[in-house]
């Protein structure tokens, strides 16, 4: 978009919420945007945004946006330090390592893929990937945060149903960090909730989250998931203005509750198989769509993030390749800060674990696209140029040596041999390298994992948590 | 207008998605004195059986579908009352009792499911969203719900649907109704594992699978 375009859409956005406004089901957030300024209609419950109130609020929101991870070398700020990269959240299945079957996700899945993502480079940040079926009762969110916790010294993301359980979660985070003001000085953690229920709702429950954890002080921001063709419009443009205007009523309340609150605008944009109402996130729209969400947060001056990189894909295959990377470059060319690009399959709803190596691959070869092209005077090379001549080679100059381990994307994954080299290797295929560095990375201890004594302190508060540990695979595992 | 024209405009209004059209057809049949049950079953029905055929070979999209459906309503609208006089009844299929669990406010697949179930004749009792366990149990008690259909959208709200089926269980109701889930996240799977009587993976499934549910009563 030009920036005419951006503006536009931002005023298109302005008289969505001044005209048509957000059903507010929460009847505590109706009272907060009442008493800061915007209008209530009684009988429907909806908020209308008068656009002063919104472009107020919006002023305080910072530029950037702090992680913490539980090792501080993997403090990520951004856009500073981004394009940053996370794996995706959340997917009720997985691709069991052991048998290769479909099954719902568990706990210890959660320790293996936390343990990976700890050693996997392209990773800033470790969002919760799957639930944990065998959960105890009253220990849902406990049973993902502490075998993520456990496993992986970066920055963990993860959602909770209820502030009961925030309050597990913090307690666990307490005694990780050993003190309670340790932990508040460097929270290791960030919580997500999803308020606005496309088109213009906001949720009881979920609004409810917005406004406890933002009290709390725990970083966290809500993430808007609309479907054009569905819950928003079928064009581009007018689902962009209209998540634009979900954006802004949602984080106008983060502000009102606490000014300067740091969010990022952070969206898991869709559109509608129209043939016959598939969700789509696999869609070159989503990158597109995303496009548009880098840009309305550059013109508001925070920092963006997005699901780039998601597949309707079943199996870490030709598709899956393609669909994670053809949007997440997208996204990352519009300056996208954080993409949520690793390890799910079939529209979010599988996890697998060859996905996660080959996405990490992924992710570090859009961190090489975004450095670009270098501009230096050494990166010119005028000197090395004028050495080797017309007819000579680069190959065993210094300037070539020097530069030859860090310069150059050197890929796991993707093969370049030869074919006879290839073929005579065993064919293996980018899913089979995959799986290799999985079991290469399992089968070593992880050495990430927290002190004997805060797992006993851990153990002794919350009886009957699940182990959490990241178990080695069972050698029946063959490559394929 | 002869009766067969009629009753082919009917049809074609239906699966054009035309809603003034359909509606002006149900009215030109009322006046025609033709019967109205005949009207819904080769003019109202036959133009959803038509455009059902057609989404299933991949010719019209969705958003086609529902227009027709829509139609439908307005046009059967129309023919209610005639039915009503004449004591006639469309052929009862059953009463399906639709909404989506505790926690859960995603209306847009639920409601789909509530059109295509009524545009085949059902009795459709859709009572919204973000239902408790025990107002689902009492609304279908009162609609004497043949069937009792669960949506739900996220993973997190999933254990409402294995909840409803215990709770179904400690009352001894299990045995009254026929339980049948659905939902982005929904799978066969989930659905063995939580003991419903069915699943399916998109809204055109809902009818076959009531009507075999229905039929084994």
């Amino acid at each position: 978009m030009t920036s005419k375009q951006v503006e536009s859409v931002h005023e298109a956005s302005l008289e969505i919420l001044e005209n048509v406004g957000v059903l507010v089901r929460n009847q505590e957030a109706r009272q907060l945007y009442v008493q800061h300024g915007c209008e209530e209609e009684i009988e429907s419950s909806v908020i209308k945004f008068p656009r002063a109130v919104v472009e107020q609020f919006r002023q305080s929101i910072p530029s950037s946006f702090t992680f913490h991870g539980r090792d501080p070398s993997f403090d990520r700020t951004i856009p500073e330090d981004g394009p940053i990269f996370c794996t995706g959240s959340s997917a009720p299945d997985i691709f069991d390592l052991e048998s290769n079957e479909v099954r719902r996700s568990r706990s210890d899945d959660i320790a293996r893929i936390a343990h990976l993502v700890n050693e996997l480079p392209g990773y800033d940040l470790f969002a919760i990937s799957v639930t944990a079926d065998d959960a105890p009762d009253g220990q849902q969110s406990l049973s993902r945060f502490y075998p993520a916790l456990k496993n992986c010294q970066k920055p963990v993301y993860g959602s909770a149903p209820s502030i009961d359980e925030v309050f597990d979660i913090l307690k666990l985070c307490f005694l990780i960090a050993g003190r309670e003001a340790a932990f508040w000085e460097r929270p290791f953690i960030c919580l997500g909730y999803c308020p606005v229920i496309s088109p213009l709702t906001m949720d009881v429950e979920s609004t409810e989250k917005l406004i406890r954890f933002t009290e709390l002080g725990v970083p966290c921001y809500g993430v808007m998931a609309p479907t054009a063709g569905l819950s928003a419009p079928l064009t581009l443009t007018g689902s962009l203005a209209l998540t634009n205007a979900e954006f802004l009523a949602q984080t106008t309340l983060e502000q009102i509750l606490k000014p300067g609150k740091p969010i990022i605008y952070e969206a898991l944009p869709t559109v509608v198989d129209v043939r016959n109402g598939a969700y789509s996130p696999g869609g070159i729209e989503t990158g597109i769509l995303l496009m548009g969400c880098a840009q309305m947060a550059d013109f508001y001056n925070i920092p963006s993030g997005g699901f780039a990189g998601l597949t309707n894909a079943k199996s870490s295959d030709v598709q899956s390749g393609f669909e994670t990377g053809m949007s997440s470059v997208a996204a990352l060319l519009a300056g996208l800060d954080l993409l949520r690009i690793g390890g799910l399959l079939d529209a979010l709803k599988i996890f697998d674990f060859s996905k996660v190596v080959i996405d990490n691959e992924i992710a570090l070869m859009l961190k090489q696209a975004a450095r670009g092209i270098q501009f230096s005077e050494d990166n010119l090379a005028l000197d090395t140029i004028a050495e080797t001549g017309p007819g000579g080679t680069f190959l065993n100059k210094s300037h070539t040596i020097e530069r030859m381990r860090t310069t150059p994307f050197l890929p796991d994954i993707a093969d370049r041999l030869s074919w006879s080299q290839w073929k005579t290797g065993g064919a293996i295929t980018p899913q089979a390298q995959a799986l290799n560095r999985v079991r290469e990375i399992l089968s070593v201890d992880n050495p990430a994992v927290f002190s004997a004594e805060v797992d006993q302190s851990i153990r002794e508060e919350f009886v009957g948590l699940v182990a959490g540990d990241s178990l080695p695979i069972a050698a029946s595992m063959k490559p394929i | 207008m002869e009766k067969e024209k009629i009753l082919e405009n009917l049809a074609f209004a239906i699966v054009e998605g035309d809603e003034d059209k359909a509606v002006e057809n149900a009215k030109a049949a009322m006046e025609a004195k033709l019967d109205p049950l005949e009207t819904v079953e080769n003019g109202l029905s036959k133009g959803m059986d038509d455009i059902g055929e057609k989404f299933g070979k991949g010719e019209v999209f969705l958003p086609e579908l529902l227009m027709a459906a829509n139609a439908f309503k307005s046009a059967m609208e129309i023919l209610k009352p005639e039915l009503e006089a004449q004591k006639m009844q469309t052929a009862q299929k059953g009463t399906i009792l639709i909404g989506t669990v505790k926690g859960d406010v995603h209306n847009i697949g639920k409601d789909i499911v509530s059109t295509v179930l009524e545009t085949k004749g059902f009795n459709v009792v859709d009572i919204g969203v973000d239902n408790d366990t025990l107002s689902i149990i009492q609304e279908a008690e009162k609609a004497q719900a043949d069937v009792i259909a669960l949506s739900c959208l996220m993973t997190t709200t999933m254990p409402a649907q294995k909840e409803f089926i215990e709770v179904l269980e400690e009352m001894n109701l299990r045995e009254k109704y026929f339980v049948i889930v659905g939902g982005g996240p929904v799978t066969q799977e989930w659905a063995d594992e939580i003991k419903a009587d069915g699943y399916g993976e998109s809204a055109v499934e809902a009818p076959v699978l009531v009507k075999e549910l229905i039929r084994k009563k």
